[in-house]
């Protein structure tokens, strides 16, 4: 029988419940180091992909078709825009700021894109932020959040996008030459 | 006027100095100024002004020359003068800043072989000269390169289009910045800075050895500039790569995040244009004991029944209509027989002739023959048999019958 860490049980249960597991964490240097044994025990118990990033870690399916994913990637989004059309610097903001939760949802509200946000789960506000603290996206202390590490996910999804279309451009215009 | 004097030039430049600005604005970059927008330009000056200016003013101070083309052209002089006046410089492509400092390679070798003293002085003058305008340009470049990207950052409003800030730092860093470092680079043996480093280490010892005071003089007026010139490079080269560098990167890459959301948020109704896929981490998935992809598999298997109305099976109730023998068959059977002995067995044995299922009715409506007019019944003994029909079991007497002869 092999040996399991003393962890097991608690990085097996959180990354079930679909949290993000963020360094510092105890539990996110076991599983740097059982990366390889973590990775397969996932993939045959439950056919799911382990993702280990630089600073956090998650399982995945190709499966899972979640609603909410979307919804938080277009709050981020949107989010984003409202802070650089403000002067803010976005990133700065959303990678080390916290955000009041109720002039946050005014913020978004008064965007031009509310009308897309309004028929997501991003309308109920208050639930939004507590269903993904509750997978460790975000941190709540009071009435103000904060985003943990584990939100650079989405920052490099939209860059993947943004260099994919980069490249269209580049072989549109290369084919117009 | 016959001799143009300093003084004048300077006088000109004080009394106008508001539309030299202009002029110097609309000619740049390249100091090409439309003859009509110049005419433009003396025409509206004029209506406030005094003392007046024109165009053959213009050029008798040198300011401009006309161009066949009719365009005027700022006189290369006051360009650069004026560009250090109202702290606005032009960028110049590094491969042109490269060119020249290569110069510098070239009279150091010259240096080190020439013998005669008057040669090496007027080598060590241009070697000097030349350090100068190089640190000038890369000041220039420094300078206009960090306001613009200052500007950037607060997203002036030139550059409030994503794509177009995008390209801008894109273009910056790859056409500018890049050369700049490399130009600059310490290690490199074909940088300006090796050059500076090579004459610095053999000046040292010449503004002490050299043949005469003169020469000596002028080797140390050379490794003077070239330790100033160290030192403003490396002050320059630390706001190229440690302020300009990672400011550009920032704006570069975080143009690339909004404009990858911005593609996002368009195409959210159509996934198949996401291009990458959405980061699809799992949901909660604790205390179910069923594997996931049996449970995808099943719910997509019972999807598909959804929207079928369901279908009631009623189990028909079909009225047996009991089949009965035919009795005027029968009756003609008995009366074949001429005298049955046991009439009731006669009838389950005839019945059984036709049928295994021999059921209570259909033995009845068979003995109903014993109540026909033209037969006898004779009842001989109490005995009694029991016959076992489908459905019920019966004791039955024994019954003589025969046909009654007619009178």
């Amino acid at each position: 029988m092999r040996e399991y860490p003393i962890e097991h049980n608690k990085i097996v249960s959180e990354l079930l419940d679909g949290k993000f597991i963020i360094s510092p964490s105890p539990l996110f240097y076991t599983i740097q180091e059982l990366e390889d044994d973590y990775t397969e025990f996932f993939i045959k118990s439950f056919n799911y992909k382990l993702n280990l990033e630089a600073e956090f870690i998650y399982l995945s399916s190709d499966e899972v078709n979640e609603k909410r994913t979307r919804d938080f990637t277009l709050f981020l989004a949107i989010l984003s825009r409202e802070l650089d059309y403000s002067g803010k610097n976005f990133r700065d903001k959303i990678e080390l700021g916290s955000f009041d939760i109720n002039e946050t949802e005014e913020l978004l509200r008064q965007s031009s894109k509310w009308e897309i946000l309004e028929k997501t789960t991003v309308s109920e506000f208050d639930k939004f932020i507590k269903t993904w603290r509750s997978k460790n996206l975000i941190e709540i202390d009071g009435n103000k959040f904060k985003f943990t590490k584990a939100v650079k996910l989405f920052f490099t999804f939209a860059m993947e996008i943004a260099e994919e279309k980069l490249k269209e451009k580049t072989n549109e215009e290369k084919a117009n030459a | 006027m016959i001799k143009l004097s300093g003084k004048y030039i300077l006088k000109f430049l004080q009394n106008h100095y508001e539309f030299v600005q202009d002029a110097f604005n609309y000619s740049k970059p390249d100091f090409i100024i439309d003859s009509n927008i110049l005419e433009k330009l003396i025409e509206e000056y004029n209506i406030s002004n005094d003392p007046k200016i024109s165009v053959t003013k213009l050029i008798d101070v040198k300011f401009c020359r006309q161009l066949p083309t009719k365009d005027f052209k700022i006189n290369r002089s006051y360009a650069d003068f004026l560009q250090f006046l109202f702290d606005d410089f032009t960028l110049d492509l590094p491969q042109t800043l490269k060119e020249r400092y290569k110069t510098i390679f070239e009279l150091f070798t010259a240096l080190k072989t020439e013998p005669k003293a008057s040669k090496t002085i007027v080598l060590i003058q241009n070697i000097i000269n030349i350090i100068d305008v190089f640190l000038n340009d890369i000041h220039r470049q420094t300078q206009r390169l960090l306001s613009d990207t200052e500007s950037l950052k607060v997203n002036a409003d030139e550059y409030s289009d994503l794509s177009k800030r995008l390209e801008k730092a894109v273009f910056w860093i790859d056409e500018y910045i890049e050369p700049l470092n490399k130009i600059l680079e310490k290690g490199h043996p074909e940088s300006f800075y090796s050059a500076l480093v090579e004459i610095q280490k053999y000046t040292s010892e010449k503004q002490y050895i050299a043949d005469s005071f003169k020469l000596k003089r002028e080797y140390n007026k050379l490794y003077g500039s070239v330790v100033y010139a160290r030192a403003e490079l490396d002050h320059n080269l630390q706001k190229l790569t440690r302020e300009l560098r990672p400011l550009l990167d920032r704006i570069k890459s975080d143009s690339i995040i909004l404009s990858g959301f911005y593609h996002f948020v368009e195409n959210v109704d159509y996934p198949e244009n996401y291009i990458v896929p959405i980061p699809s981490p799992i949901k909660k998935t604790k205390g179910s004991t069923i594997f996931k992809e049996f449970y995808s598999e099943a719910e997509f298997f019972v999807d598909q029944f959804n929207y079928k109305t369901s279908a009631v099976y009623y189990e028909e109730q079909v009225e047996e209509l009991e089949w009965l023998p035919d009795s005027t068959y029968f009756k003609e059977q008995l009366l074949k027989e001429d005298k049955v002995e046991d009439f009731y067995l006669w009838c389950f044995d005839a019945l059984k002739k036709h049928t295994d299922e021999i059921t209570l009715s259909k033995y009845f409506s068979l003995t109903n023959l014993l109540l026909e007019e033209d037969l006898i019944a004779e009842y001989k003994t109490d005995e009694r048999i029991t016959i076992d029909l489908k459905d019920a079991s019966i004791k039955i007497p024994k019954v003589r019958v025969y046909e009654r002869v007619s009178n």
